[in-house]
């Protein structure tokens, strides 16, 4: 039987907009009718979007 | 039974290696294998209702939603990769069943083995460069009086100065960005870019300059790391940052998508 | 509308309206630096009399100066001012 593996691997802080370059525009791309979906994601897309939801999202001071 | 909520196949990576048990993936759910082809495809079931196509539009453009799952997908694709050479899938990438997958694994198994055999022993390593932000001279002291005689004609020496040190600055970081490029890549088996980073998620360090990956032998990442200190001290117009190890993600794609 | 919806459709009128006023700065402040720009390339040319100079350089230090104002009045930074246009780059060079 293998061990449990820890969810996070070793002690590197992974900064979100690095980790975002590369799970968005790297790994293999497979398309085709065979997927149930891609999601070509637009990183200007979600930058502009998150930004602006960000900025208006109500957020409860207890998280 | 439970009630039949209606799933996908959500798609980490592809190996040859046995996985990890008990990894937990984006929805929670528990990470398993789908063979073929002498590959194994890892995979999880994710409910249709945040993770189909529409669902997956809307979500992933929410950043709390899109960091949440990211991280997930990468602790995955970690967890795989410390096992062994993976080949990281691109986030999002559903399928309708196992048997979908098996097909993928099928018709792209020389693909997945191509890019096997490349990344085996390699790690990637992404290193980032700033302008390194030179003091603006201090303005507020050398001006004149505003309504003294030639304080307009003062300011614009002021402006000029500031526009031709920056282009100056920016002249020889774009030189220096492109000899360390060179000398990293050159210790590299491969090297690639990726567009800089967008400011309202990267933060204020500077203007960059550099975003680029590097797929480094593992028995030389001590020897790249060390290098990229040196071009951090060699070159005083911008600045390094060396991020890593990362599962070799920018050069997983063989083919341009 | 499920909780999480609400949370994003759910604008803040205030920092809407921050949102806007960067907007609107990033914008002056585009236009503030182009002009910068042509009076010294007009400045270099030579074409201009010392009195014209001085006034062109007059007017866009006010300039600068009501921008910082403004930014100050609304608690705007200026290293805000500036636009993501994803591939290519921010509006403004970056500060």
């Amino acid at each position: 039987m293998s061990e449990p593996v820890p969810a996070h691997l070793a002690d590197r802080q992974i900064a979100l907009v690095d980790l975002l370059d590369r799970v968005l525009a790297g790994g293999v791309v497979v398309t085709g009718n065979i997927t149930l979906s891609i999601a070509d994601v637009d990183l200007v897309h979600i930058s502009l979007r998150a930004l602006l939801s960000s900025v208006s999202a109500l957020r409860p001071a207890d998280g | 039974m439970t009630e039949a909520t209606p799933t996908g196949v959500w798609l980490y990576a592809v190996t040859r290696e046995p996985v990890p048990g008990e990894l937990t993936g984006v929805a929670g759910e528990g990470v398993r294998v789908v063979e073929g082809h002498g590959l194994a495809a890892v995979v999880g079931d994710v409910p249709l209702g945040s993770f189909g196509e529409e669902a997956l539009r809307r979500n992933l453009e929410d950043l709390d939603w899109l960091s949440t799952v990211a991280r997930a997908h990468d602790a995955v694709i970690g967890a795989v990769v410390a096992r062994g050479p993976a080949v990281p899938i691109r986030l999002a990438t559903v399928y309708h069943d196992d048997d979908r997958v098996r097909a993928v694994l099928d018709e792209r198994h020389a693909e997945f083995a191509h890019t096997l055999d490349f990344v085996t022993g390699r790690t990637e390593w992404g290193v980032k460069a700033y302008l390194d932000q030179q003091p603006e001279p201090d303005e507020s002291a050398a001006r004149a009086p505003a309504s003294g005689r030639g304080a307009g004609t003062a300011y614009l020496a002021r402006r000029r100065a500031a526009q031709t040190s920056r282009a100056e600055a920016e002249d020889r970081a774009r030189e220096q960005v492109i000899a360390v490029h060179n000398r990293l890549a050159a210790l590299a088996a491969d090297a690639c870019t990726h567009p800089p980073q967008s400011r309202a998620l990267a933060g204020h360090h500077g203007q960059m300059v550099l975003n680029a990956a590097y797929l480094v032998e593992e028995s030389a990442a001590r020897g790249f790391a060390a290098e990229v200190a040196r071009c951090d001290d060699e070159c005083a117009a911008i600045r390094l940052q060396l991020t890593g190890p990362w599962p070799p993600y920018s050069f997983a794609s063989l083919e341009e998508s | 509308m499920a909780d999480d919806e609400r949370r994003r459709f759910d604008a803040d009128p205030e920092a809407v309206e921050r949102s806007l006023v960067t907007l609107v700065l990033t914008v002056v402040e585009l236009l503030r630096q182009l002009m910068e720009k042509q009076a010294l390339r007009r400045v270099d040319s030579g074409d201009l009399s010392d009195e014209q100079v001085e006034a062109i350089g007059l007017t866009l230090m006010h300039l600068e100066d009501r921008m910082g104002e403004l930014c100050d009045h609304f608690g705007v930074a200026p290293e805000d001012l500036n636009l993501d246009l994803g591939p290519l780059g921010s509006l403004l060079p970056e500060r």
